[in-house]
């Protein structure tokens, strides 16, 4: 889902820094200095998961847990997932600097808009299946939210790209389908454990 | 000289004719020619750039359009990957000089200390994970992750108090305050001007 360094055009890439600098603002205003350690926290472990890397069938995917970090974090999660990308393309060199902006904005966008729909539905829900239902379609939805806006840059950027964007949406099919899974188990286990730490 | 590899950066990105992009790849083969070891990370990019170009040329309405497309931004990619790996230790003073918010400052130090500290708990648990199964799925891989994100909060809250006995948030991350050479941002400007002369 990440988009590479010097794919996109310049105005694309200031936009996709606009939208970024506009939710990290947002996003600072609204968390109290002390909340910044639990967020820093959260959005390390966030980090690490989404390195390792599962066995599905044959092949081996690491996830990207789009979903749970906007459930958890909620309207922290800009300046989270900008720290944590900025952090992997200095330290993996994956993604780019120059497209972190864009970056940031698809996943904590999409990460934001999950919350915003399904943080309350999964706060009220009672029974073990609906709870299981809701978490799997926020975790689809993320993934799936994320790739169109990753299409929509790409689309913007040059329009000859529609047939890659195509070929984009269809192969996050499956990656969104095992994010669902992962964010329904994860959701339910702190559910489970600790029904504080969702709300 | 991190803001100049950024500036670098995006008069590169917004290059699109071959002419300037050959101007602006002066800079990145002088530190080819210098450290010979970047030759071994670039060997990984190209071979995703190699698929990215085919992905395009299959793609795009034209073939041949579609591979120049795939090949402007391989090359791109190249030189943005090693004037980037060149600068990237500047990153902290570029930080203070850009004047970003104390609170994302202390997000960016926080979360890459905890990185380190919870690689030990992460690691532990997907050991004895792999010692009691052949492999890690879904399942297993959502309660770990659940369990480390209930100690990253609880170690939070140690952090919190810890840094409340030091002081709390005054006086953190204090850092020399060095103007850029604006020399250098020359060459960025020269390349946005040979692309659209």
């Amino acid at each position: 889902m990440h988009i590479s360094e010097g794919v996109l055009s310049g105005g694309v890439l200031v936009a996709g820094w606009a939208g970024t600098l506009v939710g990290i603002s947002i996003g600072l205003k609204k968390t109290e200095t002390e909340k910044i350690v639990k967020t820093a926290l959260i959005s390390s472990a966030f980090f690490l998961a989404s390195l390792v890397h599962i066995k599905i069938g044959v092949s081996s995917t690491h996830l990207s847990l789009i979903a749970p970090v906007g459930l958890i974090l909620g309207q922290a999660v800009f300046p989270a997932v900008f720290v944590a990308l900025l952090l992997q393309a200095l330290l993996f060199h994956f993604g780019g600097l120059l497209v972190l902006g864009a970056n940031t904005f698809t996943m904590a966008f999409s990460a934001l808009i999950t919350h915003i729909i399904f943080s309350r539905l999964i706060r009220d829900s009672r029974k073990k299946f609906s709870l299981i239902f809701i978490s799997f379609i926020a975790g689809t939805f993320a993934v799936i939210f994320a790739a169109f806006l990753t299409g929509l840059f790409l689309y913007f950027s040059d329009k000859n790209f529609i047939n890659a964007i195509k070929i984009l949406m269809f192969a996050h099919i499956p990656l969104a389908l095992f994010e669902g899974i992962a964010t329904a188990f994860l959701i339910l286990w702190l559910k489970k454990v600790s029904p504080e730490f969702l709300s | 000289m991190f803001i100049f590899a950024l500036c670098y950066s995006f008069a590169v990105s917004v290059s699109d004719k071959f002419y300037s992009l050959i101007f602006a790849s002066i800079l990145p083969l002088i530190f080819l020619l210098k450290d010979k070891k970047i030759f071994h990370n670039l060997i990984k990019i190209n071979l995703l750039n190699l698929i990215m170009i085919i992905t395009l040329a299959l793609t795009w309405p034209n073939f041949n359009d579609g591979i120049i497309k795939g090949v402007l931004i391989a090359l791109r990619v190249n030189m943005i990957y090693i004037v980037f790996v060149e600068y990237a230790e500047g990153i902290y003073d570029a930080l203070i000089y850009l004047r970003l918010p104390e609170k994302l400052r202390i997000l960016i130090i926080l979360t890459l200390r905890g990185i380190f500290v919870l690689r030990e708990r992460f690691d532990t648990a997907l050991i004895s994970v792999k010692l009691r199964a052949k492999k890690l799925n879904l399942k297993t891989f959502a309660y770990i992750t659940g369990s480390v994100l209930l100690q990253s909060s609880q170690r939070s809250e140690k952090i919190l108090q810890a840094i409340n006995l030091r002081g709390g948030f005054n006086g953190f991350m204090r850092s020399k305050n060095e103007k850029p050479n604006l020399i250098f941002m020359l060459y960025p400007i020269a390349i946005i001007i040979l692309n659209y002369a």
